[in-house]
């Protein structure tokens, strides 16, 4: 069984490489074909054809793509992703300066996600069709309705604006001082520190932000684990298990649950990807020192190098993360680690 | 008498309004009895048996009573209903496969009747558990514990499944269709196996089929069944060697039979009739050959024929087919 999860895992982490191929191809065909000149851009409007010409060539710009994407690629196998030519850095050192930021919030937004999505699906699956169903299903329907900037600007202005409960931007109080860097995720950071202050900041700050990126994800999920659950519901051994004499919550907990959740957590990958994406906006509306910021300000300088970067790296999440759920599978169905 | 069901009536709601799935069944079953009951898909057999346990669909409306021990169940509540279940009347399913939870162990599914109805501690649950395997015929029950039902054959899943029913020792067992899914070597492994346990216990056993063959394997009683309603009952000898009711006559008519060679099976022309549009009379009379005037009109009660031995067929009259003449009742319900 352990054997056959590894060879599953090797197999799927080598499927990855002709992916990312393709996914590094396409971006870079696409950001290459957009109108513009980050030449022009660096040297501003009172830039001579000569020195545009000279920084042309300096950058590679005059070779073909074929030969760019090629530079590209090989800098990539040695760890250089280029140089953004917005901030001046490697972006390499740019997407870990950025990205622990992000991961936080996605996590943050899933573990919501996770905590309230599923249960509420539960809960309108065993009162189908009644007050408590039809209450969910207007909430689902709202959050996977509501665009996530407006959601997030009505956030702001209630809980932030009006009420004062919960901090409207950034990761920390100001004034306040980063924990000690060891994952760059502030809460776990704080955590590991004992730093509480610090912890309950970041945590407060992540709330808005957290709820506004959920928010689609709840919806999708909860409606989810709805329908699954109501399928399995309906299956014999359900009744085999009201036959034996269970309990309403036994049966629900201890036999439906555990088969109604699996497609929920290939959904939940999905989720996962849906928020990495979503916090493109988000991060934006809450001025959020994260990829997506970073990824908003390199689109408008056509930084392709940062482009290029941010996009690989978010390809490579969404493949590890649902290559992770698809493990999940061989520890919770006991069918496939015997086929 | 271990059950007793007067008049149980039932309906569901399909399509947005209620129609009569079974119509005033009546039936008893004694301790160490086994009563048949059988009839075509669709009659209403395996309804009977869910609701005897009231595991019905939501939108169900259940009329009539079950007493089971002299104690009138049909009035109890969910959880008093919940003890019942599985420790007092156990029940065994068509499909072995659907009906086992694919993600728990074997160990797990028959521990849990033990972990819900007594208070055997972790060690007496796993010693039970192994006795169980041993007694429904499973070798290597050490390692079988731990084993998931998709690992297992068809019959040994079934088999699983008869564990999980005996597991309280219950006094009464309904099976619905339990070798309908099986191969034929394996459907007689495990009617085999239910006439062992049959003898070793005083179990009143239900066994819902439509094969005829089951029935004559393991019941000691039949009761007919067609379209919601009973139509004959007896003991099962004199229903094989007298059957009244066409439509067991009919159904007894279409088991092929060694050494004859007929040219064709019997079959009984059409199809049960949908619980949507039921007839008024006799709801066989469509189908029946000897279909009377009055068998469209008035519904036939149900007579004896002999002791033990009761039909609802306008053809027959009180205390057997001695006279052959129409007789007082029929004339009576002619007459409304």
């Amino acid at each position: 069984m352990r054997m056959d999860a590894l060879k599953f895992v090797g197999k799927r982490l080598l499927l990855m490489i002709p992916i990312l191929i393709g996914i590094s191809i396409l971006t870079f065909a696409i950001s290459n074909t957009i109108p513009g000149d980050p030449a022009r851009l660096i040297l501003g409007p009172k830039a001579t054809p000569e020195g545009l010409e000279a920084l042309r060539e300096d950058m590679g710009l005059n070779d073909p793509l074929y030969v760019q994407y090629g530079r590209y690629m090989g800098g990539i196998f040695q760890g250089d992703l280029g140089q953004s030519t917005y901030s001046q850095k490697p972006v390499s050192a740019d997407l870990i300066r950025y990205s622990p930021a992000t991961f936080e919030l996605t996590l943050f937004a899933m573990v919501i996600t996770v905590l309230i999505g599923i249960p509420l699906g539960i809960i309108s699956a065993s009162k189908k069709d009644k007050i408590a169903d039809q209450i969910t299903r207007i909430f689902a329907l709202i959050g996977v309705a509501m665009p996530a900037f407006w959601l997030g600007l009505l956030l702001l202005l209630l809980f932030y604006l009006k009420l004062g409960v919960f901090p409207g931007s950034g990761r920390l109080d100001s004034g306040m001082s980063p924990p000690t860097y060891i994952t760059g995720m502030y809460t776990v950071d704080a955590l590991l520190t004992g730093n509480w202050p610090v912890f309950k900041a970041a945590v407060m700050h992540l709330v808005l932000p957290g709820i506004t990126l959920a928010a689609i994800t709840i919806g999708m999920i909860t409606r989810m684990t709805r329908s699954s659950m109501l399928e399995v519901l309906k299956s014999d051994y359900i009744r085999t298990a009201h036959a034996k004499g269970a309990p309403e919550n036994r049966v629900l907990y201890g036999h439906a649950l555990r088969n109604g959740v699996m497609p929920v957590i290939t959904l939940l990958g999905m989720a996962f990807g849906h928020a990495l994406g979503g916090s493109v906006l988000v991060e934006s509306v809450f001025s959020w020192p994260g990829l997506g910021r970073y990824a908003v300000n390199a689109i408008t300088y056509l930084d392709f190098p940062a482009v290029m970067g941010v996009t690989l790296l978010i390809a490579i999440l969404f493949i590890l993360v649902n290559l992770i759920v698809d493990t999940l599978y061989f520890f919770i169905d006991p069918r496939l680690k015997h086929n | 008498m271990l059950l007793n069901v007067n008049e149980l009536s039932l309906s569901l709601k399909r399509a947005g309004k209620y129609s009569k799935i079974l119509d005033q069944i009546s039936f008893q079953v004694e301790e160490g009895e086994t009563v048949g009951i059988v009839g075509e898909s669709g009659c209403g057999k395996s309804m009977t048996a869910l609701s005897l346990m009231r595991l019905l669909p939501e939108k169900a409306l259940l009329e009539g009573e079950v007493n089971f021990q002299g104690e009138k169940i049909s009035g109890y509540s969910k959880r008093k209903l919940e003890k019942i279940r599985g420790n007092q009347v156990s029940m065994i399913f068509q499909d072995p496969l659907t009906s086992l939870n694919p993600l728990h162990t074997v160990g797990t599914q028959i521990e849990e009747s033990l972990l819900l109805h007594t208070k055997m501690t972790k060690k007496e649950r796993r010693k039970r558990v192994l006795q169980l395997l041993n007694d429904v015929g499973l070798p290597r029950a050490e390692d079988l514990i731990d084993e998931y039902p998709h690992q297992l054959s068809g019959g040994m899943r079934q088999r699983i499944m008869i564990a999980i029913a005996m597991a309280c020792e219950p006094q009464l067992l309904i099976c619905d269709e339990p070798t309908t899914a099986l191969d034929v070597t394996v459907q007689a492994q495990i009617l085999e196996l239910m006439n062992k346990i049959k003898k070793e216990t005083q179990m009143g056993i239900i066994m819902i089929t439509h094969d005829m063959g089951v029935v004559a394997e393991v019941c000691d009683r039949v009761i007919v069944m067609y379209a919601g309603k009973i139509v004959e009952e007896g003991p099962v000898l004199e229903i094989f060697q007298n059957p009244k009711h066409p439509y067991t006559q009919g159904l007894l008519d279409s088991i092929p039979k060694l050494g004859q060679r007929k040219e064709k099976l019997g079959s009984i022309p059409g199809t049960v009739p949908a619980p949507e549009n039921m007839v008024v009379g006799c709801r066989f009379a469509d189908r029946c050959s000897h279909a009377m005037d009055i068998c469209r009109t008035v519904h036939p009660p149900m007579i004896g024929i002999k002791e033990n031995h009761q039909t609802a067929c306008w053809l027959y009259e009180e205390g057997d087919e001695k006279d052959g003449s129409i007789g007082s009742h029929k004339l009576e319900a002619a007459l409304h």
